[in-house]
């Protein structure tokens, strides 16, 4: 499969000249200098139709196809004997940074992002490293050119740039990877060498802009969201649009209404430079019927309203957006929780399902409300409250949300919100299976005494917003931190509940074998059965399980693939520390562990 | 003998200093009292750059994650409590993936940067690893 060859260090990494869309950022292209140690031969190209219906062994997506299930159709590792797993093989991932991997899988191929921008090539059967991407330390130059002044200037071997140098997800077709990066660019990279073919600056990350998010590929078209919105500068948030072939932007649609737009109103007469937040930070869905990206929005800063100086609704924050992939048009836009008030995301992943004939998505956000829309419309259908926010009341006629009485923060007044702003739920995507039309949703329980502070209205201020938290059990949550939910999809009801000491650190995966893979933040990663939440099997591993476990099978064998590593947002850490402070991690540990039933 | 003897005065002296250092934070000493010198915050600066800029930014301004640590969100967020405090939620909780695990020198001296950051003024003396010093420090708008 595989030919060792000599190929090592940077001049094999600049085959191709790279792209560059803001020249004075173009330097940052002569610092990858990234290692190859093998070339793979048998990787074949992947199309549109492998993406949109991948194999039943392949995950060519970060969850696995562009409707974002999280599940796997191999049924070998059953609820009869997943007891039996074993540890085939681990791989240790780059400890410099936070790891919230999104591993793919095709030709027998592991593709792994992990943090500040490396990549690695594994076989999926053995773990050997087939080949590994990484970046190189900055140049003087670089340095010089101010481009990285919220990285590059550190000292090398230093965490380095908001984020920590997450990537959660990498996109793969044709013959490319495709990564986006914490200094705002995308780089395409030979799947086979391991090797940078182009990068293309999209955004100056000396004003904040970064990526955590991933690619996508839809129709064609490389698309991306970026993050690092939350300080006050003349642009604003978007998703951009990219050619594949070269990195050429295509299209770029802001994620806010700017004052001339339509919609713009809503946030009253703010100046552009004062309407921040909308970060596109998760990656999208994708309907090839439809020909439109799903893409989540996060809420609006500073969090506060009397904070960021309007009750408007904000447009287009906290929203589900859907774009046409070859112009960035929006076909519409469903906006959650207008005005958002308390830090409560609803960025996140897009779960496509036919239900009774309807093209739905659900999404759920922090406050654990589970949407359905109409995908080609944007529709309302449905919203159940799984009954652990104390914010909003939602019509679930209409979905229309309303804040209770006195859950509007007032700046230094002590609001008592569940959940905390860690919410309910958060990045831990969600998982569906249609063989028992279920939703498994990672949960976290907990609430907060928050008092929200000012910041100062300028050009390079505003930020999230200071709060003081003190944080404390959900009083639902019988001291446990983690849940997993399944509920009945499209009733809502709960099937059942799973609950952990620990908050579960990881996306749900489940299978059809009846099971649903999750680790959580103590290092146990667990099997539970699908019908009735049994735990079937656990496991610990080295550090807190992060990221998303996925399944895949090479040679008629079936694997489970779960990331563990530390890093994250801080309450992932604080959480923990303060509500069960007997549970503790290494510092280290970030790998990937797969596993699979006796030879 | 005499270096002996003036070796002892020097102690003698720097414990006296110490002492009244530790009467005039006791008494309600502040952050604009010049409490840090200015070589301590240029040693947190290294700290902080190797250790804190990740996640609270290289202003110090933070992100959606990381509380900023300068200005107006740091004095909501501690004024009306002391350098103490503010001592021991760093030392005990920073950096996230390793907290207390920075040697005690650092925390102390990346607490003597953000004073620094913050505009107070500097002083002649060190910010002591000294949590009953600490203690009696208060973080307060400017007088």
């Amino acid at each position: 499969m595989i030919r060792s060859n000599a190929m090592c260090g940077g001049e094999f990494g600049k085959r191709e000249l790279p792209r560059s869309i803001l020249p004075s950022l173009s330097l940052t292209l002569s610092l990858i200098a990234p290692f190859a140690s093998a070339q793979i031969e048998s990787f074949s190209a992947v199309d549109d139709e492998m993406l949109n219906s991948p194999a039943t062994g392949e995950w060519l997506s970060w969850r696995g196809t562009p409707a974002a299930w999280g599940y796997s159709p191999l049924d070998q590792i059953n609820t009869e004997n997943v007891d039996q797993l074993q540890l085939k093989w681990s791989f240790a991932l780059d400890d410099t940074g936070a790891i919230q991997a999104a591993p793919l899988i095709h030709d027998g191929i592991m593709f792994i992002p992990s943090a500040r921008g490396v990549i690695q090539a594994l076989d999926a059967v053995t773990g050997d490293l087939l080949w590994e991407y990484r970046p190189a330390p900055p140049t003087e130059e670089f340095i010089n050119s101010g481009a990285g002044t919220r990285a590059a200037v550190l000292p090398a071997g230093a965490f380095a740039g908001v984020g920590r140098g997450v990537q959660k997800n990498i996109a793969l077709y044709g013959e490319m990877i495709y990564a986006s990066t914490e200094t705002a660019s995308i780089r395409a990279i030979d799947a086979r060498s391991g090797l940078l073919v182009w990068e293309t600056q999209v955004a100056d990350p000396t004003l904040g802009y970064f990526y955590t998010a991933g690619p996508i590929i839809a129709n064609g078209t490389l698309v991306t969201g970026i993050t690092g919105c939350d300080r006050y500068k003349d642009d604003v948030c978007f998703i951009t649009g990219h050619d594949p072939a070269t990195g050429e932007e295509k299209w770029r649609t802001s994620t806010v209404a700017r004052p001339e737009d339509p919609g713009g109103d809503t946030w009253g007469d703010l100046p552009l430079r004062f309407r921040a937040g909308s970060d596109a930070w998760v990656a999208g869905s994708y309907d090839p019927q439809a020909n439109l990206i799903y893409w989540g929005t996060a809420q609006a800063k500073p969090w506060a309203r009397a904070v960021r100086g309007t009750d408007g609704d904000a447009l287009y924050t906290n929203s589900t957006l859907a774009l046409n992939p070859d112009n960035g048009e929006m076909a519409w836009y469903f906006q959650h929780i207008p005005g958002e008030t308390q830090d409560m995301d609803e960025v996140f992943e897009n779960i496509l399902i036919d239900i009774d004939g309807r093209k739905s998505l659900f999404k759920m956000g922090k406050l654990g409300i589970l949407w359905q829309l109409d995908r080609e419309t944007g529709e309302f259908i449905k919203a159940t409250d799984i009954g652990y926010q104390n914010i909003v009341n939602l019509d679930p006629i209409t979905g229309q949300i309303t804040y209770r009485d006195g859950m509007i923060p007032r700046i230094g007044e002590e609001l008592n919100m569940c959940p905390s702003t860690s919410g309910v739920k958060s990045w831990r995507a969600m998982a569906y299976s249609p063989d028992t039309s279920a939703m498994y949703i990672p949960i976290t329980l907990n609430c907060e005494l928050a008092t929200f502070g000012p910041t100062e209205r300028q050009l390079g201020g505003g930020g999230a917003g200071p709060v003081r938290r003190v944080n404390y059990h959900h009083p639902q949550s019988d001291g446990n931190l983690g849940e997993i939910l399944a509920l009945d999809i499209p009733s809502g009801e709960v099937k059942w509940r799973y609950r952990s000491r620990a908050p579960f650190n990881t996306a749900a995966l489940t299978t059809a074998g009846g099971l649903v893979f999750a680790g959580d933040w103590n290092r146990t990663m667990s099997a539970l059965d699908a019908d009735n939440g049994e735990l079937l099997w656990q496991v610990r591993l080295a550090t807190s399980n992060q990221g998303f476990p996925i399944s895949y099978s090479v040679n008629g064998k079936q694997y489970i693939a779960m990331p563990v590593g530390t890093g994250g947002a801080s309450w992932s850490g604080s959480l923990p520390r303060e509500l069960a402070p007997e549970l503790s991690r290494p510092r280290n540990g970030s790998s990937i562990n797969v596993f699979a039933l006796p030879d | 003998m005499g270096n002996c003897m003036a070796r002892l005065k020097l102690v003698a002296a720097l414990s006296a200093a110490v002492c009244a250092l530790s009467v005039s934070y006791a008494q309600g000493g502040t952050v604009w009292d010049g409490v840090y010198s200015s070589e301590q915050a240029e040693r947190g600066e290294a700290v902080y750059k190797a250790a804190c800029i990740a996640c609270h930014g290289q202003d110090l301004g933070g992100n959606s994650n990381s509380p900023g640590l300068v200005g107006m969100g740091f004095m909501f967020l501690w004024e009306g409590r002391t350098l103490g405090a503010f001592f021991e939620q760093i030392r005990e909780e920073m950096p996230t993936d390793r907290p207390g695990q920075l040697p005690a020198q650092d925390y102390v001296d990346v607490v003597a940067y953000i004073m620094q950051a913050n505009s107070f003024p500097v002083g002649d003396n060190e910010l002591p690893y000294d949590a009953e010093i600490l203690d009696g420090i208060a973080i307060a708008p400017k007088p």
